[in-house]
């Protein structure tokens, strides 16, 4: 920090600019939380952006009229699972790819990584029709096989692990360790800062999916929260205040990963590129 | 010298002797390991995608009893289909407007947020910027549909109607719908793109700021004879990854306003999720993605060819 600086009128003016840009761009989760404290009458009528009489009235709807906590429930599970797996998957066959030598390595990784660069539309029919052969309509596995596996998590973790000294690998050999004891006690432990990385990543994608439940969940029962939310606008689309309650309530578990993490998601942004 | 290669040989001449041993258990390990994880891959990724691209030689439909192969029929039909070609259309459009808009705004961000001296301040304020990505897209396209609605009730419009202006259909006006999603997924998508440039710009060597500033260059001088020529490989990588990302947008459509109106905003992923699912055109379909595909992989390969070129700093 230079301290010697001086605090000059330009560095003011940005500073000033900075936060009318910040505030704008909480303008809409202030809307949302507003707006689910209204009561269904204000709405229609009021032309004004501040509740005249804060009511919990679309809370309480979202929990009694919906079936809330099961899409709280289904999501969670789905993104839990989703995100275990990833990040085991990933960092495995990382470590394989890193450290090891077999036939056909290197075209097996470039197949791997070149799935990277397809766009998920040309996907998504396949798959659905993989899907549906299967008997999985419907079912939360639909949303969580496709899903458990990713090219761009095992090309972090093979960068990852490749900086890792091979001596560390030979050593714990030659005291008898078993593959599998290396790779869980030595290699993972080494690469924490990018796995916790990839696992925010991986659970933020999961929980905010809505493309893909969209199309291999109907039944209201079965959805994840995203799309349940917005198949739960449509059946109230005059009381906006409930699907903001709703809103509000399916922004908190993000927003309590995301505080906590912080730091992690914004350095592997940094560092990966990766959205 | 001598000494080293002493220790190095007796350990060697142990792990070669213990090396048939050794690979069977490593083969066994691999194979262990990668058969459950490849088999997810072919089966989740390499025989979806090349499905995909023989379905779009059929006219398949899942819900009728013959799909008869059509060879490229429903390519030659795409380029008469003026659906497909609106879509096409609405794609470019916000690809080409949202991306350099998106860049516009970010870079100066970016910028700025790193020039604040007080690390707190510049946290907050980039935590700030950062809470939009953190919204499901879905829901952030749901909280922006009620501020755009036509009525009295939108934010937008009450904000008009302080200053004596008239409503704005923003999602029902032709013109007027997909500024409004270009304006929403900005708001949802510019932190990514902030924090990017942010890692860019810390990587430029702080000396050359100092030498220009010795030299009486002002903050302008320095960020187009500095930052702009020395961000260029970060610049690049943003461009193309938004390129290919905004080729894709799907939610925001879907939610806030379906294609409408008149086609205006449906976009091809949206019309290639109408036409394989609400439709049940799925060879059809799959054309359209395959182009989709094509345009993707072609602006990848771009990337690949600029990118070896680009010099390092």
């Amino acid at each position: 920090m230079r301290r010697g600086k001086k605090i000059s009128f330009p560095y003011i003016l940005m500073i000033t600019f900075l936060t009318i840009a910040s505030f704008i761009m909480i303008i809409p989760y202030l809307w949302m939380v507003l707006s689910s404290l209204k009561g269904n009458l204000e709405i229609i009528s009021s032309t004004s952006i501040l509740p005249h009489k804060v009511t919990f009235e679309g809370y309480k709807t979202v929990f009694q009229d919906a079936p809330f906590v099961r899409w709280l429930f289904n999501s969670l599970f789905t993104a839990t699972l989703i995100t275990v797996a990833t990040v085991f998957s990933s960092a495995l066959s990382g470590y394989i790819f890193a450290k090891f030598r077999f036939a056909g390595k290197q075209m097996i990784f470039l197949v791997v990584i070149a799935t990277m660069m397809i766009p998920p539309q040309i996907l998504m029919i396949p798959t659905y029709l993989i899907i549906y052969k299967l008997g999985l309509i419907d079912n939360l596995s639909a949303v969580i096989l496709p899903s458990l596996v990713s090219a761009f998590g095992v090309f972090l973790a093979r960068q990852a692990i490749e900086e890792l000294p091979y001596d560390l690998i030979e050593s714990a050999r030659i005291d008898g360790a078993g593959e599998f004891f290396i790779f869980n006690r030595i290699i993972l432990p080494l690469v924490r800062p990018m796995l916790s990385a990839l696992a925010i990543f991986t659970f933020m994608a999961a929980w905010n999916n809505y493309v893909w439940p969209l199309i291999v969940l109907n039944d209201e029962e079965k959805m994840t929260l995203p799309l349940a939310l917005v198949f739960f606008n449509g059946s109230h689309v005059t009381n906006y205040n409930i699907v903001m309650s709703a809103s509000v309530l399916i922004m908190i578990p993000v927003f309590i990963v995301f505080l906590i993490f912080q730091k992690q998601f914004v350095k592997g942004l940094a560092l990966t590129g990766f959205k | 010298m001598e000494v080293k290669q002493e220790i190095v040989k007796p350990v060697s001449y142990r792990s070669q002797y213990k090396k048939s041993k050794r690979n069977n258990r490593e083969l066994k390990f691999i194979i262990l390991s990668l058969t459950p994880i490849l088999l997810l891959f072919v089966v989740f990724m390499v025989i979806p995608i090349i499905w995909g691209i023989i379905l779009s030689f059929y006219q398949y439909d899942p819900l009728a009893d013959h799909s008869p192969f059509i060879a490229l029929k429903n390519y030659t039909e795409l380029w008469k289909d003026p659906v497909f070609l609106a879509s096409l259309k609405a794609t470019l459009i916000f690809v080409f407007v949202a991306v350099p808009a998106n860049i516009l705004i970010t870079l100066p961000i970016a910028s700025m947020i790193n020039r604040v001296r007080n690390r707190f301040v510049r946290n907050t304020f980039r935590t700030l910027f950062f809470l939009p990505a953190i919204a499901p897209l879905s829901a952030a396209s749901l909280i922006w549909s009620t501020m755009l609605r036509s009525g009295n009730d939108g934010l937008f419009n009450m904000i008009l109607a302080f200053f004596g202006h008239a409503n704005v259909g923003w999602l029902t006006d032709g013109k007027m719908a997909m500024i409004s999603v270009i304006i929403v997924t900005l708001w949802a998508d510019v932190a990514y793109n902030i924090i990017i440039f942010m890692a860019g710009l810390d990587a430029i060597p702080k000396v050359f700021y100092e030498a220009a500033e010795l030299d009486g260059a002002n903050g302008f001088q320095k960020f187009r004879h500095i930052t702009l020529p020395l961000l260029q490989r970060t610049s690049l990588f943003i461009l193309i990854m938004t390129v290919i990302s905004y080729f894709q947008m799907f939610a925001q459509f879907q939610i806030m306003t379906k294609g409408g109106p008149g086609g205006a905003t449906n976009v091809l992923s949206l019309s290639i999720y109408k036409t394989a699912f609400g439709y049940s055109r799925m060879g059809y379909a799959s054309a359209m993605a395959t182009v989709l595909l094509l345009i993707i992989l072609l602006i990848s390969l771009i990337q690949l060819r600029v990118g070896r070129s680009q010099w390092e700093y």
